[in-house]
């Protein structure tokens, strides 16, 4: 059905694509994975008509396709949904999904028409959401919905999916899985993108492997399997890839949380993290763990509970109090929390801790050796710390987020997702990172949705469920199944 | 596709980097060229008249005080905020300070201390209002649009009231403030067409001192640091550590204080308040000299050295027009259109 032939295409520093070829059919789901620039975006970027191609061509059903831009691509029903939604926040189910092709009469919109034509749509792909409803008090998840069935509202015939689970829960992704298998059986041909290698095994019929702007294999679920895609991926076989777990020396606490409630997110929570050791933090999405942290530094109202700091009760009012004393949080929402997109890299890792360069006039000269100092630490690839931290990888903009939060000499640090969006090269890098500040005496609390992680980081897991401490469990004896059974309620009684 | 247009498309992509490059040094140094090429005009055209250190003067100093709001207006702008109500708390600040002055100076106190004191009187007024301002939009969580159009409105009332919607004059007596606004530097060997020496004004040094002020302050210091940050990502910022509220009330204080510094800078030179003229429009002619400058009234990135240009460049563009014949009433459009083509050159940089 779609026809990519070698498109190459060369950015100021990098070639991004080079001498691609791909064949999408319809009616497949076709899996497009590699690391963070390996090219997966662009190649997209292409298809969607957002960017030309600088060489190579693309044919539609036997046509040529020059999409100019994503108007020509849905034209002629290539449609993109991307991390980022195209929604109009303010408008209503039924208006996004019909946007610039509202029923009419006499020149005025028919609203009883156009909720009942979005009605039946949203049904059409099994959606339980209220065509009425405003976009923006819509969770993500169902915001993905709406923006589903406005595509298939449209004629669609190549359905491009970019990283669709990074906002969804596992019963939601469940969902989108069912409602992509009944497109493909509708004949659509669907281009799947993922970071997760066993989802893409499980929805996949063909996968298609990126590493550098190359294609370098196309595969099958069935003569393949995550170990050796992931070395597909980086090109090399992935050892150690996490650090050995060494115990804590100290085993009094740094920092106790009793029974801590956040309003609405999380009742009568109880853990204790001991300096040099890692504890991690499990649960869906949505029970209450981000919450805790953000509670924790002061960005959250506690409505009950205690949180003690070398036995001290504290309650920090911002995360500037929280910094003040040596704790420090890194945000699980990176572009949007942890970092400044705008300014350089030096600016970034100082702006915590500038008073530390100088009370009023920060010393430059020092605020640089610094960072390069970090670099060296953390292992960051930056050829100009005074470049914009938005020209770096998604793995090295995420050392930096780590390290501005070193920079104030943190004793306690609480991470938040610290892997999301980032290549399984820099993963590994990250788990080091974190073990090695823990072997130095730093007190960690790792939020993370990815099992593997927790098991192979932490010395102990304490799960979350609804808001509720469903329990705490030993890192190096856990198993994947004793947490989600916790996570999720299942036999409770036993455990 | 071809073979030969492949090659064209390659091609084609050399040259539009070139062609990139020299549109992006368009965009950062767009205001210094833009400001060479009207001052070399002005010069060629009028070599009788522009070039003579005494017009230099006269302009500068007839705008320094809306060029010191405007230094202000890009600190708040950066922070992410805007003021609109500088010019009215520049007619609050020296309606207040001269009365301030006038009853020091008839209560038979020294007359430099009672200008002195009238003077400081304008620019704590000036920030006071600053803070005002600022713990309206930050605690009181009012968009900043709407707290200084309030203020625009409520400060212009406040001082028409108090002087009776009319003038207030400096009290029969009192010239030191007079004094003052003649007094400057001379700067040796430059003479006028009478061949006395021709003085540059306080007023103008005060511009320039608040230009090298800002500049410092934004480049180099932790609150301008914090300024850049909290008006590129303010959640960011606040997950960083730092304290968002205090930062923006800040920069609201620091206008509100320039809007001081320039009543009395408006007060040395006229010796009287017009309670209905003074600062009138100044926060949109400071606003436009802080776009044509190159900040982003999205926040997070500008300079204020552009500022100044702009400043001067707007000078120069009323003067040229003036000195062309052309109507007063047709300035502000020319202005208006120099304002977009600013906006439109720089753009580009946003992607």
């Amino acid at each position: 059905m779609l026809e990519i032939r070698n498109i190459t295409k060369q950015f100021p520093a990098v070639r991004a694509l080079d001498g691609v070829s791909l064949d999408i059919a319809a009616g497949e789901v076709h899996g497009v994975i590699g690391e963070n620039g390996a090219g997966k975006s662009t190649l997209m970027k292409i298809l969607a008509g957002i960017q030309p191609p600088d060489q190579g061509s693309l044919t539609l059903d036997g046509i040529p396709y020059q999409p100019r831009n994503v108007n020509d691509a849905s034209r002629v029903g290539v449609v993109m949904i991307h991390q980022e939604l195209n929604l109009v926040d303010d408008l209503s189910v039924a208006e996004n999904i019909l946007l610039g092709r509202e029923p009419r009469r006499f020149g005025l919109i028919q609203l009883g028409r156009m909720r009942t034509e979005a009605a039946r749509l949203l049904e059409e792909i099994g959606a339980n959401i209220d065509p009425r409803t405003r976009v923006g008090d819509l969770p993500v998840a169902q915001q993905q919905l709406v923006e589903i069935t406005k595509a298939l509202s449209q004629k669609t015939s190549v359905l491009i999916l970019d990283e669709p689970t990074a906002v969804l829960s596992e019963r939601e992704t469940t969902l989108l899985f069912k409602l992509v298998r009944r497109l493909k059986e509708r004949g659509v041909a669907i281009v799947y993108i993922s970071h997760l290698l066993p989802e893409v095994l499980d929805l996949c019929d063909r996968i298609s492997v990126l590493r550098d702007g190359r294609l370098v294999a196309e595969t099958t679920p069935a003569e393949s399997d995550a170990d050796r895609l992931a070395s597909l991926m980086v090109g090399r076989d992935l050892v150690d890839v996490y650090p050995p777990l060494v115990p804590p020396s100290i085993d009094t606490s740094r920092l106790s949380i009793r029974d801590l409630s956040v309003p609405g997110h999380a009742s009568k929570i109880t853990f204790d993290v001991a300096p040099g050791e890692i504890v991690g933090l499990a649960g869906l999405v949505g029970s209450g763990r981000t919450e805790i942290a953000e509670a924790i530094v002061g960005l959250r109202a506690i409505s009950g509970g205690e949180v003690r700091l070398d036995g001290d009760a504290v309650r920090f009012r911002s995360p500037k109090q929280a910094l003040e004393r040596g704790v420090a949080y890194v945000s699980e929402d990176r572009k949007g929390r942890g970092i400044l997109v705008d300014l350089s890299c030096v600016e970034n890792t100082t702006l915590p801790n500038l008073s530390a360069y100088g009370r009023l006039v920060p010393d430059r000269r020092r605020e640089r050796a610094a960072t390069a100092d970090w670099i060296k630490r953390l292992d960051i690839r930056c050829p100009d710390p005074r470049s914009p931290i938005r020209t770096l990888s998604g793995g090295n903009q995420q050392k930096f987020a780590v390290a501005s939060r070193l920079d104030a000499r943190p004793t306690v640090l609480l991470l938040d997702e610290p892997t999301r969006g980032v290549d399984v090269g820099a993963k590994r890098e990250l788990y080091h990172l974190i073990a090695g500040l823990a072997r130095d005496g730093l007190a960690c609390v790792l939020i993370s949705s990815e099992l593997p992680e927790l098991l192979g980081l932490c010395h102990r897991i304490a799960v979350m469920r609804q808001g509720r401490l469903a329990g705490v469990v030993d890192g190096p004896t856990a198993s994947e199944e004793s947490i989600m059974r916790l996570a999720a309620g299942v036999g409770e009684e036993a455990a | 596709m071809s073979e030969s247009t492949q090659t064209d498309h390659s091609g084609g992509g050399h040259i539009s980097t070139a062609w990139k490059m020299g549109l992006s040094a368009l965009e950062r140094f767009g205001v210094v060229i833009a400001f060479i090429a009207l001052f070399t005009y002005n010069a060629i055209t009028q070599p009788e008249t522009f070039l003579k250190p005494e017009n230099l003067r006269n302009l500068l100093n007839q705008n320094a005080d809306i060029g010191v709001i405007a230094v202000g207006m890009t600190l708040v702008i950066i922070a992410g905020g805007i003021d609109l109500s500088v010019g009215a708390v520049m007619a609050f600040g020296a309606a207040v300070g001269l009365i301030t002055m006038n009853a020091l100076f008839e209560g038979s106190m020294n007359e430099t201390l009672a200008v002195m004191i009238g003077l400081g009187t304008g620019i704590a007024l000036g920030a006071a209002c600053g803070l005002l301002n600022g713990l309206l939009v930050t605690i009181g969580r009012i968009p900043a649009f709407i707290v200084t159009l309030a203020g625009l409105i409520g400060f212009r009332s406040v001082t028409l009231a108090i002087a009776e919607g009319g003038e207030i004059r400096a009290a029969y007596g009192l010239t030191a403030l007079q004094t003052l606004g003649r007094g400057g530097l001379e700067i040796p060997g430059v003479l006028d067409y009478y061949e006395q020496p021709v003085i540059f004004y306080w007023n103008i040094l005060i511009f320039f001192a608040v230009v090298i002020a800002g500049q410092l302050l934004l480049g180099r210091t932790r609150l301008g640091r914090h300024f850049i940050a909290v008006g590129s990502n303010e959640v960011a910022a606040r997950y960083s550590g730092i304290a968002v509220n205090r930062v923006r009330t800040w920069s609201y204080v620091l206008v509100g204080a320039c809007a001081g510094i320039a009543a009395l800078m408006s007060l040395m030179r006229m010796n009287s308040v017009s309670s209905s003229g003074v600062g009138h429009l100044a926060e949109l002619d400071a606003i436009a000299a802080v776009v044509i400058g190159g900040t982003a009234m999205t926040g997070g990135r500008g300079r204020v050295w552009g500022t100044m240009l702009g400043v001067l460049i707007l000078i120069m563009i009323s003067n040229m027009l003036t000195l062309a014949d052309v109507e007063v009433y047709w300035q502000g459009f020319v202005k208006g259109v120099i304002i977009i083509l600013a906006v439109l050159i720089q753009r580009g940089k946003a992607n």
